[in-house]
């Protein structure tokens, strides 16, 4: 079994992608072995108004919930948060909340952010932070550079002490302490592997042997990247079997409680 | 044949590190990558000779710990006009196969002609670090960097240059530097690089066509494996890539 924890559907403005509505993803997800992925809408990265990225998305995965697992898009400087968490929570069948804060530029730790956060984590949600969503270095000129530092992570997960926490395409963050207060039954910090190696470095090795195999989960990128390289990196990984089912997908079991 | 036209060996304390040496070899051996062509670029806007030279003998030495893995491209700084020419000459003596240019000079400024001139006497490859950066950081860093613009400018001058852009992987906007080299059809593009974009390896192949491509690493392993063996290409397209097209290049040197 494999869940990957970092999936999307929808169109990004500046570059061309390809399988990145329902069909296109199921299929690239048949075509390298992914059973389950967890999705957000692009839209909701750029609309004004995220809920309407949401009830997009929901509608997208509606007959497709045992693969595809939704999670919400919401801006906490936005009107209506409150009612739209519980909206998707309630009514669109969406398991985690996904933020962006270069993107609707505000701080994770200003008082709206940790509002909505707190409020993510009551409903039992994991909340997913992109350090980027694309390489800067090749953005368009309206594009942001901002990227969220590992300084940034560390604020908010400190700040937020009852929230579990997915980082995304996050580089340089097996020498953080954040991830050592992973407890059976408390809260999670994960980071995926989209940009991490099983290889030289070894960065996968090393946060497995300082923070357990309880610190990763699977991620791809799709449908921004090929999904080969993640593949890739487990196939390499030195790793016992148990610790490898944990990455594929027991970590993400266990948080979403599937 | 998995051939990496784009890796480099480490320095520390001005020697050969021959524990990243091993590390990029027992990566090689779990990704399937049986040759790495290998270079040690000596850091800043103007590095000195005696930098230059220590890099490359890291190198050299590398190639004598892994005959067999490790091949070498030569790391000069066109300003030092005599002294690069002179450590081509050392360096392909000591069995080096091609050339290896960093952002000290784009790659159409007179500066680097000579050493473009000194190639083609040789028969041998010139490998140059490229990118068409877009974010403010790293375009201050690497105010010189060339890109398929630049790239397509030299091949105009010098078309039976042998000429390699480097990793379109590599974080700038590969698609303009792909456009620009659609007419030049001397240059190459590497694959190498973090970036692991769907469809880049497919639109790559598209508009240069397999021939021109180069199978890379630049020490990002399982991206650049992955991105080849993940594109919707042929079989003789990915193996052309894959080592088919380097072991062609290697065929132009000229015997010494």
């Amino acid at each position: 079994m494999i869940i990957d924890a970092n999936a999307w559907l929808g169109q990004w403005p500046f570059r061309q992608l390809r399988h990145n509505d329902v069909d296109g993803l199921l299929r690239l997800m048949d075509a390298n072995g992914i059973d389950k992925a967890v999705v957000s809408s692009i839209h909701g990265i750029f609309y004004k108004n995220c809920q309407r990225a949401n009830e997009e998305l929901a509608e997208a995965v509606s007959g497709c919930h045992d693969r595809l697992l939704s999670f919400a898009t919401l801006n906490p400087h936005y009107p209506g948060w409150e009612r739209n968490l519980q909206l998707c929570r309630n009514d669109l069948g969406m398991r985690g909340l996904r933020v962006f804060p270069a993107y609707h530029q505000y701080d994770l730790t200003d008082g709206p952010s940790l509002e909505m956060i707190a409020a993510a984590s009551e409903l039992g949600w994991p909340v997913t932070i992109t350090q980027r969503v694309v390489d800067v270095r090749q953005r368009h000129p309206m594009d942001t550079e901002r990227l969220i530092g590992v300084a940034e992570f560390e604020a908010v997960v400190a700040a937020c002490p009852q929230t579990s926490f997915i980082m995304l395409n996050a580089l340089g963050l097996e020498g953080s302490a954040m991830f050592a207060g992973n407890r059976e039954g408390g809260r999670q910090v994960m980071t995926d592997i989209s940009r991490m190696t099983a290889v030289m470095g070894n960065s996968m090795g090393v946060m497995v042997e300082k923070y357990g195999a309880g610190s990763l989960v699977f991620g791809t990128g799709i449908p921004f990247n090929y999904p080969r390289p993640a593949l890739l990196k487990m196939d390499v990984l030195q790793a016992d079997a148990a610790t490898k089912e944990a990455i594929y997908h027991g970590n993400l079991e266990r948080l979403l409680r599937l | 044949m998995r051939i990496d036209v784009h890796s480099h060996v480490r320095v520390r304390d001005g020697r050969l590190s021959v524990d990243d040496c091993h590390s990029l070899v027992d990566a090689a051996d779990r990704l399937g990558i049986d040759q790495m062509w290998c270079s040690a670029p000596a850091p800043g806007a103007m590095p000195e000779p005696e930098a230059i030279r220590a890099g490359n003998d890291a190198v050299i030495e590398a190639m004598r710990l892994y005959p067999e893995r490790i091949r070498g491209e030569c790391f000069v700084v066109p300003g030092w006009y005599r002294e690069a020419l002179d450590e081509i000459d050392r360096c392909l003596d000591a069995g080096m196969i091609g050339i290896k240019l960093y952002n000290q000079y784009f790659i159409n400024d007179p500066a680097v002609f000579p050493v473009i001139e000194k190639a083609i006497d040789c028969g041998i490859f010139v490998l140059d670090h490229a990118g068409h950066l877009m974010d403010t950081p790293t375009r201050r860093l690497q105010p010189k960097i060339s890109d398929g613009v630049h790239f397509a400018d030299l091949a105009g001058r010098y078309p039976e240059a042998t000429l390699i852009m480097g990793h379109i992987g590599g974080g700038g906007d590969y698609e303009w530097s792909l456009q620009a080299l659609v007419d030049a059809p001397s240059v190459f593009a590497d694959t190498s690089g973090s970036v692991i974009d769907e469809g880049m390896i497919e639109y790559a192949v598209g508009l240069l066509g397999a021939e021109r491509l180069l199978f890379a690493c630049d020490l990002s392993e399982e991206a650049g494996v992955g991105k080849v063996l993940g594109a919707n290409i042929s079989a003789e397209e990915r193996q052309a890539i894959f080592g088919g097209n380097a072991q062609a290049i290697l065929s132009r040197r000229k015997a010494r």
